[in-house]
């Protein structure tokens, strides 16, 4: 469509149907539909344990924002998150840039990640138990753990993946090796690497969640079955929805670092 | 061992590159590849070619006849399997800025600017030792203008155009200053009214007025017979499998060139014969 | 790019065991030389591991688990497929749908199971909907993705061949969006794997050790009662394994199936 013909259909179409078309007032009113949805089984059940009212979870929401304790735990979690990330990232970029690099170490190590790899972190969770048992430490080995391997392998992929043309550009100018690998090849597997890093705090925010609800004394997995314990089912989805909203957040994060970062990958299609 | 014994052109002149010194030899030179079922293919056999100073030499052939090899053997990005490639009489043991290379695909940094594009060489490789600053600053301004690019420095390679793009590509070499420029059809990717416009300004950055000892060597490739002609010296006309040099022709249109030369009789004589010698492979490759 | 040769197979075979048998012998060392005799050595958990297929203990609590998986899958492709197709070729559809969806993606599995036990107990039926919900969204996503994807110039050559709307669904859309939808299964089903071993380890740490059955449950029990930490470690690797067959089972299957396919 020419820039001419789009204002001229736009000016066809009256203002206020061009505002109800915009996604977030879209977004608004489907939520509220699924509002008016749950709100209205939520009477007919009338159990307020099995299925609370919208409003109940809303003020629950605000009581638990009011008291902090809703901030407390997000920031317990986002911290182990925070932390087991660092870790595997510094491990397993190094790692995969050499195994994406080298052939040999590639047949050396592969084969023992590829062992690990199906053995979900959360499959880890009884054994960790038992030498960690309940506290910090567990959440932050599984969640390093279940963000490890993503990491690495889309690492891997990513180097394997950069444009031979470029490296060879760079040899024709008589650039050294080592410089090739710094300037070269780490940017042009940027792009590759962030989509790594993305996956990674998707695996491990799931992970967390496993990780405190069966053995953490603190975290929004905790808070969830904590409050399950006590019946309090607006607390439990209060703290549902901050695991979502949370999730959300996060992957937004590293999107927007990928678009400041990597302009020249931008994806056009939300992925 | 001269290109003397292999058919020429027909009509009698005085080649273009005549009395020039050789800079760039390949002697009998083979190139085998391993394929991954274990078997090998010969992508080059007993090829021979000399390039002289300051030429603009042009391979043409079928697709597959081993061009890009013997642009990658020149370029040292790989070595022959028998035979010598050398310059100025010394083997070619690996990539250098001195023979700089123009890939298909530009092959630019997509993460730097133009600017950051053409500095890279010079920041990161021998051809800006003893250069400070002030001085890289300055070769790659000069690069930059000499490709037309003046004003678009800040923009990204995905901001650019195809025909902006192979100029960047150009600034980048130019900025090394090499003595010998390898160029893998770097305009095969262009639409035909850029790549007129860019054969144009290729001989004008070339410096195709300038006396041949102060020019620099060009090895050209491409598939396109009348790209050929109206930008070589000389060309050399491959056959494939194995790849092997069938002829070497020589150019003698005026020079400068430009949209006059095209409509020269002797344009279309040599386009002619040119297609004439590669014809028959050109079609095997349609049905085979 | 890689910065060496290609190795030959042979070498890459040698190589490759290097570090998993350098492993388990360095951890089959370690553990002998501890005191504690419950530490989990290779031999013991070979050994277990006889011991608990021969039994039938470990075959009983795969399945069941399995069991769930499929049940749970079939349930969530029967939901997303249709309704990923749906959103994929209208706009109207998916921009409604899509805040619902993108709203409830980022909430784990997990992260609903005291939702789960709450309205189901701590039995099967809760198991399915964990599973259900695990599985739906990779599915739902990679449907839209594979609908959306459609080439046009075949759907302009089904119009002007006169097909209904329905005709080009079945004929153009589903094959075209087959691919995609594979991918969406197969991720689908590694974590709805992974969605019941967490749901039957949680019910199994909150549930004292009764009724929910399952490989996951029985992992704790090994933890939490018995505390056998080799039946543990057989556990761990029964789990890996059955990801890995169900991986390369659809894998297989998606080869077989739709050979043209470059999505592999």
């Amino acid at each position: 469509m020419t820039a001419a013909s789009v204002t001229a259909s736009r000016a066809r179409v009256p203002l206020v149907r061009r505002l109800l078309g915009q996604p977030a007032f879209v977004y608004v009113r489907t939520m509220a539909v699924f509002a008016a949805v749950w709100a209205a089984i939520a009477v007919w059940k009338a159990n307020p344990v099995l299925l609370p009212t919208p409003l109940a979870a809303f003020e629950a929401v605000i009581e638990l924002a009011r008291s902090l304790e809703l901030f407390e735990h997000a920031f317990i979690s986002l911290g182990r998150m925070a932390l087991s990330l660092s870790i595997a990232a510094a491990i397993a970029i190094p790692l995969g840039l050499v195994m994406g690099l080298y052939r040999r170490v590639d047949a050396v190590i592969d084969p023992l990640i590829e062992l690990l790899r199906p053995i979900s972190g959360i499959a880890w969770i009884p054994l960790a138990l038992f030498i960690f048992g309940i506290g910090n430490a567990l959440p932050v080995f599984i969640m390093t753990y279940a963000a490890f391997f993503p990491i690495l392998i889309g690492t891997i992929a990513g180097v394997r993946a950069v444009d031979r043309r470029l490296v060879d550009a760079a040899r024709t100018m008589g650039v050294p090796m080592r410089r090739i690998v710094s300037h070269v090849v780490v940017p042009a597997a940027l792009p590759a690497l962030l989509v790594a890093l993305r996956l990674g705090v998707a695996t491990s925010w799931t992970a967390v969640v496993a990780a405190e609800l069966i053995g953490a004394p603190s975290g929004v997995g905790y808070a969830v079955e904590w409050y399950r314990g006590l019946l309090m089912t607006p607390q439990v989805m209060a703290f549902i929805a901050t695991i979502g909203v949370l999730g959300y957040l996060t992957d937004s994060l590293i999107r927007g670092l990928t678009t400041k970062f990597t302009p020249w990958a931008a994806d056009p299609e939300r992925p | 061992m001269t290109a003397t014994d292999i058919p020429r052109a027909t009509s009698p002149h005085e080649s273009p590159s005549a009395g020039l010194p050789v800079r760039l030899r390949l002697e009998a030179v083979s190139k085998r590849f391993a394929l991954p079922d274990g078997k090998e293919t010969i992508a080059l056999a007993d090829f021979s070619l000399d390039i002289r100073q300051g030429e603009f030499l042009v391979i043409v052939g079928p697709s597959g006849c081993g061009k890009t090899t013997v642009l990658n053997l020149l370029a040292g990005l790989q070595m022959p399997s028998s035979g010598g490639v050398t310059l100025d009489d010394r083997a070619i043991e690996g990539p250098g800025p001195e023979r700089g290379v123009v890939f298909q695909d530009y092959a630019l940094f997509p993460w730097h600017t133009v600017w950051g594009n053409v500095e890279f060489g010079l920041r990161h490789g021998p051809a800006g030792r003893g250069l400070d600053a002030t001085g890289r600053k300055e070769r790659v301004r000069q690069a930059i203008d000499l490709v037309g690019l003046a004003g678009s420095d800040m923009k990204f390679p995905h901001q650019l155009s195809g025909g902006m793009r192979q100029r960047v590509a150009l600034a980048r070499l130019m900025a090394n200053e090499p003595a010998v420029l390898l160029m893998d059809e770097p305009l095969a990717a262009l639409d035909a009214q850029t790549r007129i416009i860019l054969q144009d300004e290729l001989l004008r950055i070339w410096g195709q007025d300038r006396p041949a000892a102060q020019r620099r060597t060009v090895v050209f490739i491409t598939h396109a017979i009348d790209e050929a002609v109206f930008l070589a010296d000389r060309i050399a006309v491959m056959t494939t499998h194995p790849g092997r040099l069938k002829a070497v022709i020589d150019v003698p249109l005026p020079r400068p060139r430009g949209d006059a030369t095209r409509a020269h009789p002797q344009f279309q004589a040599l386009s002619q014969h040119i297609w004439s010698l590669i014809r028959d492979e050109a079609y095997r490759a349609t049905v085979t | 790019m890689t910065a060496t040769m290609p190795i030959a197979t042979r070498h890459r075979l040698l190589l490759g065991a290097l570090l998993p048998i350098a492993a388990i012998v360095v951890w089959q060392a370690w553990g002998m030389a501890q005191s504690n005799q419950r530490v989990p050595l290779p031999t013991r958990v070979v050994a277990n591991a006889i011991a608990m297929i021969a039994s039938g203990d470990l075959p009983d609590a795969l399945l069941q688990s399995l069991g769930r998986v499929f049940g749970g899958f079939a349930i969530a492709a029967l939901l997303a497929i249709p309704l990923g197709l749906a959103m994929g070729r209208s706009r109207a559809i998916e921009r409604n749908l899509d805040p619902l969806v993108e709203s409830f993606r980022p909430i784990a599995a997990i992260a609903i199971l005291p939702l789960a036990i709450l309205w189901l107990g701590t039995g099967t039926p809760a198991a399915l909907m964990i599973v259900a919900y695990a599985a739906f969204f990779p599915i739902v996503v990679n449907t839209i993705a594979g609908a959306k994807r459609v080439n046009p110039t075949l759907l302009a050559a089904a119009s002007t061949m006169g097909l209904s709307p329905w005709a080009t669904l079945r004929t153009v859309v589903i094959p075209s969006a087959l691919p995609s939808i594979f991918v969406g299964l197969r991720i689908g089903l590694g974590v709805a794997w992974t969605a019941i071993v967490a749901a039957e380890l949680a019910v199994g740490a909150k549930a004292g050790g009764g009724g929910s059955g399952g490989i996951g449950q029985m992992m704790f029990v090994f933890y939490a009662y018995s505390i056998e930490l080799n039946r543990i470690v057989v556990c761990m690797i029964a789990v890996g394994l059955v990801a890995l067959v169900l991986d390369r089972l659809l894998r297989a299957m998606l080869v077989l199936l739709l050979p043209w396919s470059k999505a592999t």
